[in-house]
């Protein structure tokens, strides 16, 4: 038999009593200044420990207590073998510690594999199509602001997408794809694959490249967006890492929760060099399975990278920048290259 | 002599926090933990193990306060509203015309996740063995969050302080516990003028700090990272008025909210500096930064107790409290709803 002080609530007035809890076998009694009352101890819930906060018991017909000493509860509740886990990791600064360190594990694995790898495989099971909308929306919007009607005479475009959809033909399982001509000065030389498997290339990229090749070898890298589903997974890893971030800063105020969402910008700076990787290798492969040189691929970057620099002085750095480094690249096109 | 008499019978109680950063950090961390290994399915259990420990360490004269949702029916919240979420992230951006349709959905369902999330949290509140409740009802809602938003954005915009004061008093006096209700009196007017002065600390704030932010790119414009700094120095410029003035309004409102409360034979009376409050608020947000966010706990309960040392209830007379016999249970999904979507109710 123990006894021990607990303020005692009735659950229907907000007095507080000072009382003495005396557990007995299968019995609680509760004794004080006109309380003097029997509960079966089966009926008895007792809350499960948080750290040293005072510790609840709730009585039948609606009353409770509070206790301030935790231990002696300990010893006399039985509670169940996670809780009492939970309660012992929540207590030593060790076992925080570890927890610190599996957590930043658990994230990064989450982060790093687990988003990108459920993210690809429920990319490849939502059908092409669903991204149709988007991508005439897309195209529409930057036809309005950014790009105008290409200036290649037709037999040049003709000739290109002809060489496009051979190569395309040579990779088996591609998603629906087009190629499109814009012209743009403001956007430059560039290519980039939209929703659904548009392809739009600029006059300005054609007129950079010393040959079809160097074209193609474009060509061949956005396709790897294309197949790889990039846009949707881009989606689906926007919202899952947005759940995970809102999930781990879940209780703070809103300015402070806007601070500590500045790592979305960093991951999906990291997300968008790995598709770029991922689509750089698509490429490469593709281009040797079409017989044309890998090493045009690393020749058409190096221009792209000179062009660019002369449009803009300086840039981002590694950590911020949507793609790897140019020298990353050519590197893996030229080892492609000599293999 | 009455009057000295209920003057000397008045007697103020000071919420305390009893609690410590460190030891929250560690409830914090290690449910964390948990949550991440079960893809956030124990975060429902972990959401009430803190609460409970927030609550359990918050006294009133002498007795804490108690949190004790069912893990499972927040569970089952989040569950509908992750799904909400996602239908709303994945649809709303393959079908952009589809937001329309999402925002017209939210706006009516609203009121009611309001007033449940209110709900739910109140009911499974207690202080002295006595449950919160909370009894306001979705049409009240509509009326105060639909109905005067759309003043406001008739108005464009000059309502808005009569929005803030007139839901500020629905939340506040549709409280009870047990069966003691609360009160809540606003003076429209203080709010307008609130608002004006942080318009004005706004605009004078944001020339001084755009015109440092346009000095640093111009000192740097020979730097080969520029094209970032360009973009992040007024980026920070005006993230760091907006903590200034966001922290100035959370204080006053708070002070104007909580002095105009009352209850049987109590009122409550708030004295949060701005100043002070700022400080904390830049604290934090330089905390969490540099942790990488493993600072949120110690931000938590710095807050927390600040702001609990500011409040107080002063009892005109002593008066014991009844509960409410009328007690049905509630779903925790309008709460959950809420909480995904950001509908920061402020109290």
């Amino acid at each position: 038999m123990s006894i021990l002080r607990a303020r005692y609530f009735d659950g229907q007035r907000s007095i507080g009593h000072d009382v003495s809890v005396i557990l007995g076998s299968g019995a609680l009694k509760l004794v004080g200044r006109d309380i003097d009352l029997h509960f079966d101890s089966r009926q008895v819930r007792v809350a499960p420990r948080v750290a040293d906060a005072p510790r609840w018991i709730y009585l039948p017909g609606g009353g409770a207590c509070a206790l301030e000493d935790n231990d002696v509860v300990d010893a006399l509740a039985r509670e169940g073998r996670f809780a009492r886990f939970l309660h012992r990791l929540e207590s030593r600064p060790a076992y925080a510690a570890l927890a610190l360190a599996l957590v930043v594990a658990a994230l990064w694995v989450l982060i790093d594999r687990g988003v990108p790898a459920a993210a690809e495989q429920v990319a490849l099971r939502i059908p092409p199509a669903t991204e149709s909308v988007l991508g005439r929306e897309t195209l529409a919007a930057l036809d309005r602001y950014w790009m105008k009607p290409s200036t290649l005479p037709a037999m040049r475009r003709a000739a290109l997408s002809a060489r496009f959809h051979l190569m395309a033909e040579a990779a088996r399982d591609l998603p629906p794809h087009r190629l499109v001509f814009r012209s743009s000065p403001r956007i430059g030389p560039n290519a980039f694959a939209l929703p659904a498997g548009t392809i739009v290339i600029t006059d300005q990229l054609v007129a950079l490249a010393h040959s079809d090749s160097e074209v193609l070898a474009v060509l061949a890298h956005e396709l790897g967006h294309v197949a790889h589903r990039h846009v949707m997974r881009r989606l689906l890893q926007g919202s899952a890492t947005a759940l995970i971030i809102a999930g781990v800063t879940g209780d703070i105020t809103s300015t402070t929760s806007l601070a500590a969402s500045a790592p979305v910008l960093l991951l999906q700076a990291k997300y968008s060099r790995d598709y770029e990787r991922e689509a750089d290798r698509y490429g490469i492969a593709l281009l040797r399975k079409a017989h044309i040189p890998p090493r045009s691929f690393a020749l058409i970057l190096e221009r792209l990278q000179a062009a660019a620099t002369a449009r803009h002085r300086g840039g981002v750095p590694g950590f911020l920048a949507s793609h790897p480094s140019t020298e990353e690249r050519e590197a893996l096109a030229r080892e492609a290259a000599t293999h | 002599m009455a009057e000295g008499e209920s003057a000397s019978s008045e007697r103020t109680l000071r919420p305390e926090f009893t609690g410590s950063g460190a030891e929250y950090f560690r409830v914090w961390v290690v449910n964390l933990l948990f949550s991440l290994l079960t893809l956030g399915i124990y975060s429902a259990w972990a959401k009430v193990r803190k609460k409970k420990y927030l609550y359990g360490c918050t006294r009133l004269d002498g007795d804490s306060f108690d949190y004790f949702a069912r893990p499972e029916a927040i569970l089952k919240g989040r569950i509908v509203a992750v799904l909400a979420f996602a239908a709303y992230a994945l649809v709303g951006e393959l079908y952009p015309e589809s937001r329309f349709a999402f925002w017209g959905a939210a706006a009516i369902a609203a009121p009611w996740v309001i007033v449940r999330s209110l709900i739910f949290n109140a009911r499974n509140s207690a202080w002295r063995g006595l449950r919160f409740h909370f009894n306001g009802t979705p049409g009240e809602a509509a009326r105060v969050f639909l109905g005067l938003l759309a003043v406001t954005a008739v108005t464009l915009g000059l309502a808005y302080p009569w929005f803030v004061a007139r839901s500020k008093r629905f939340v506040l006096e549709h409280h009870a516990l047990g069966s003691s209700r609360f009160g809540c009196e606003l003076s429209t007017p203080a709010f307008f003028w609130l608002y004006l002065r942080a318009l004005l600390m706004q605009i004078g704030l944001l020339l001084p700090a755009g015109a440092l932010a346009f000095l640093g790119v111009w000192a740097l414009r020979s730097h080969e990272s520029l094209s970032v700094l360009a973009i992040a120095l007024p980026a920070l410029a005006v993230y760091a008025v907006y903590a200034v003035v966001y922290g100035y309004l959370q204080a006053r409102t708070a002070n104007l909210m909580w002095n105009g409360s009352y209850g049987p034979g109590l009122r409550f009376s708030s004295t949060i500096e701005a100043k002070k409050l700022i400080r904390i608020y830049f604290g934090n947000i330089v905390a969490v930064i540099f942790s990488a966010g493993l600072m949120i706990p110690w931000a938590v309960v710095r807050t927390l107790k600040y702001r609990l040392s500011c409040l107080a209830v002063v009892l005109e007379q002593e008066v014991v409290h009844e509960a409410d016999p009328g007690f049905a249970r509630v779903g925790a999904t309008g709460q959950e709803l809420g909480d995904f979507f950001n509908l920061d109710l402020g109290l």
